[in-house]
C-alpha cells in the first residue's frame, strides 16, 4: 500500500466479517485463516484468528507500529453457500494485487450475500432431479423415480419454509425428512412398482450433511481437531433428524 | 457395447445428482457444467471399478480422488476454491442404500430379542455401517487427498503446466 494505511479497527472488524462469512457459507478452518491473513496482510497488518463454530476471535497486529486490535465476534447460523466462498476466495487475490480500499471490500460483500444464483423454482427442480438420479442409480425404474421426484421436491420446499418460520435447524431437517418419506413411502405401503423401497431410501437424499462431514474431515486432517469434531457431530445430528423423519413415516405407515 | 451405454446412462445421472447439489449449495452458475462433468467421471470410475470386481469402498476412494485432482484443474481454469467443484460433485457417491439399510437394522435391533434371526440382523447391520462409514471416509480422503499431497496453502500456488 503506498496510500495512508487504514485504521487497525477498520481491517480489523472487517476481517472479522469476512471470517465469519465464510464460517457460515461453509469453508474450512484452513480456508478462513488463509484468506483473513492475505487480506491483512494486504493492507499491511498480521493477524491472529481463533476460530470455533460459532464465533471468531481475532488480534490484528499492524507491522510497523504499536497499533493493535482485538475482538470476538458470533458468526451467523450456518447454510451453505458456495457464492460466498468462491466470491470472497477471489476478492482476497484481487485485494493483493488492486489494493482495494475498505469501502470497497464492503461493497462486494454486500453484493455476495446478495446473490442468489439460482431462482427458488429452479433449485427445487435441480434437488428433485438429483433425488431421481440417486433413486436410478440404486436401482429404481420410471416410476420410483417420479415418485422420489415428488418427493424431494416437497420435502424442500417444506424444509425452506420452515426454515422462513425460523425452527431449530435440526427440526427443519426433520420436517424435510418426514414430508419426503411420507410421499415416497406410499410406493412401499401399497407395493407399486418394482422396487419401491428405493424411493423410500433416496429420497431423503437431498438433506444428507455433505458439507459439514467433508468439512470435518478437512479439518481434522489439518489439526484443528476440536473444529473438525464439532462440524462432525453437526452432521450426526442432521442425520439423526433425517433418520428420525424416517422412522415417523415408517411408524405411520406401519411397514 | 450394452456396457457402455449403461455406464454412459449411469454417468448422466451423476451429474445430475451432481448438479443438482451444486444448486443447493449456490455454486455460481458458470462453474455448474464443470461440477456436472465432475460428477459423471468420478461416479464413471467407480461404476467402472466396481463391474472390475473391486470393492465398493476401494471404487468411491478412486472416483473420489479422480474428482480431487480435477477439482484442482478446474479451480485454476475457472478462479474458484477447489472445495465448490468437488463437493456437490462427490456427493452423489454417498452410500445411501448401506445408510439406509444400517438404519432400518438398527430399529430392528432394538425392536427384537430373542428371534432366531437376531444374530443374521445383527451381521447384516454391522456389515451396512461398517460399509457406510468407509466409503463417507473414502469420499472424504479422496476429496482433500491432492491438496494434501501438493502441500500448498492455495491452489494458486500451484505450479500447473500454463505457467
Amino acid at each position: 500500500m503506498s496510500d495512508s494505511i487504514p485504521d487497525v479497527k477498520k481491517v480489523g472488524a472487517l476481517l472479522l466479517e469476512i471470517g465469519g462469512l465464510l464460517m457460515s457459507s461453509g469453508a474450512s478452518s484452513e480456508r478462513i485463516r488463509i484468506t483473513t491473513n492475505r487480506i491483512a496482510e494486504a493492507f499491511g497488518y498480521s493477524c491472529d484468528l481463533l476460530i470455533t463454530h460459532r464465533a471468531l476471535m481475532i488480534s490484528v497486529n499492524s507491522n510497523n507500529s504499536n497499533e493493535f486490535f482485538s475482538s470476538l465476534k458470533r458468526t451467523s447460523p450456518h447454510g451453505v453457500n458456495f457464492t460466498v466462498v468462491s466470491g470472497i476466495s477471489k476478492m482476497s487475490w484481487k485485494i493483493v494485487e488492486e489494493n482495494w480500499s475498505i469501502e470497497l471490500i464492503k461493497e462486494e460483500m454486500a453484493r455476495l450475500k446478495s446473490i442468489s444464483a439460482y431462482p427458488r423454482w429452479l433449485t427445487l427442480v435441480l434437488v428433485g432431479l438429483a433425488g431421481s438420479a440417486f433413486c436410478f442409480l440404486f436401482g429404481g425404474a420410471g416410476l420410483e423415480m417420479a415418485v422420489t421426484f415428488t418427493a424431494t421436491v416437497a420435502g424442500l420446499y417444506v424444509r425452506q419454509e420452515s426454515h422462513k418460520l425460523k425452527f431449530n435447524p435440526y427440526l427443519n431437517v426433520f420436517f424435510g425428512s418426514v414430508t419426503a418419506s411420507m410421499i415416497s413411502g406410499l410406493l412401499s405401503k401399497f407395493d407399486w412398482g418394482t422396487n419401491p423401497e428405493t424411493a423410500f431410501a433416496t429420497s431423503v437424499l437431498f438433506l444428507i450433511p455433505g458439507v459439514p462431514l467433508i468439512n470435518s474431515f478437512t479439518d481434522l486432517m489439518d489439526g484443528n481437531i476440536m473444529n473438525g469434531v464439532i462440524r462432525g457431530f453437526n452432521g450426526l445430528m442432521i442425520a439423526l433428524a433425517i433418520a428420525l423423519g424416517m422412522l415417523v413415516s415408517l411408524m405411520i405407515y406401519q411397514m | 457395447m450394452e456396457d457402455a451405454v449403461l455406464i454412459l446412462e449411469k454417468g448422466f445421472w451423476f451429474a445430475a445428482a451432481a448438479i443438482g447439489f451444486a444448486a443447493l449449495f449456490n455454486v455460481p452458475r458458470r462453474v455448474l457444467w464443470v461440477v456436472g462433468l465432475l460428477g459423471a467421471l468420478g461416479g464413471i470410475t467407480k461404476t467402472l471399478l466396481i463391474t472390475q470386481h473391486q470393492s465398493v469402498i476401494v471404487a468411491s476412494l478412486a472416483g473420489s480422488i479422480l474428482i480431487g485432482i480435477l477439482s484442482v484443474i478446474a479451480a485454476h481454469g475457472k478462479h474458484a476454491p477447489p472445495l465448490i467443484f468437488s463437493i456437490p460433485a462427490v456427493i452423489p457417491m454417498v452410500p445411501g442404500a448401506y445408510m439406509y439399510r444400517m438404519m432400518l437394522g438398527f430399529i430392528n435391533l432394538t425392536a427384537t430379542l430373542n428371534s432366531e434371526n437376531y444374530a443374521q440382523l445383527l451381521y447384516d447391520t454391522l456389515h451396512n455401517a461398517l460399509n457406510a462409514v468407509f466409503i463417507l471416509m473414502a469420499l472424504a480422503l479422496g476429496v482433500s487427498a491432492p491438496m494434501l499431497v501438493t502441500r500448498k496453502e492455495s491452489v494458486k500456488n500451484l505450479k500447473l503446466k500454463r505457467n
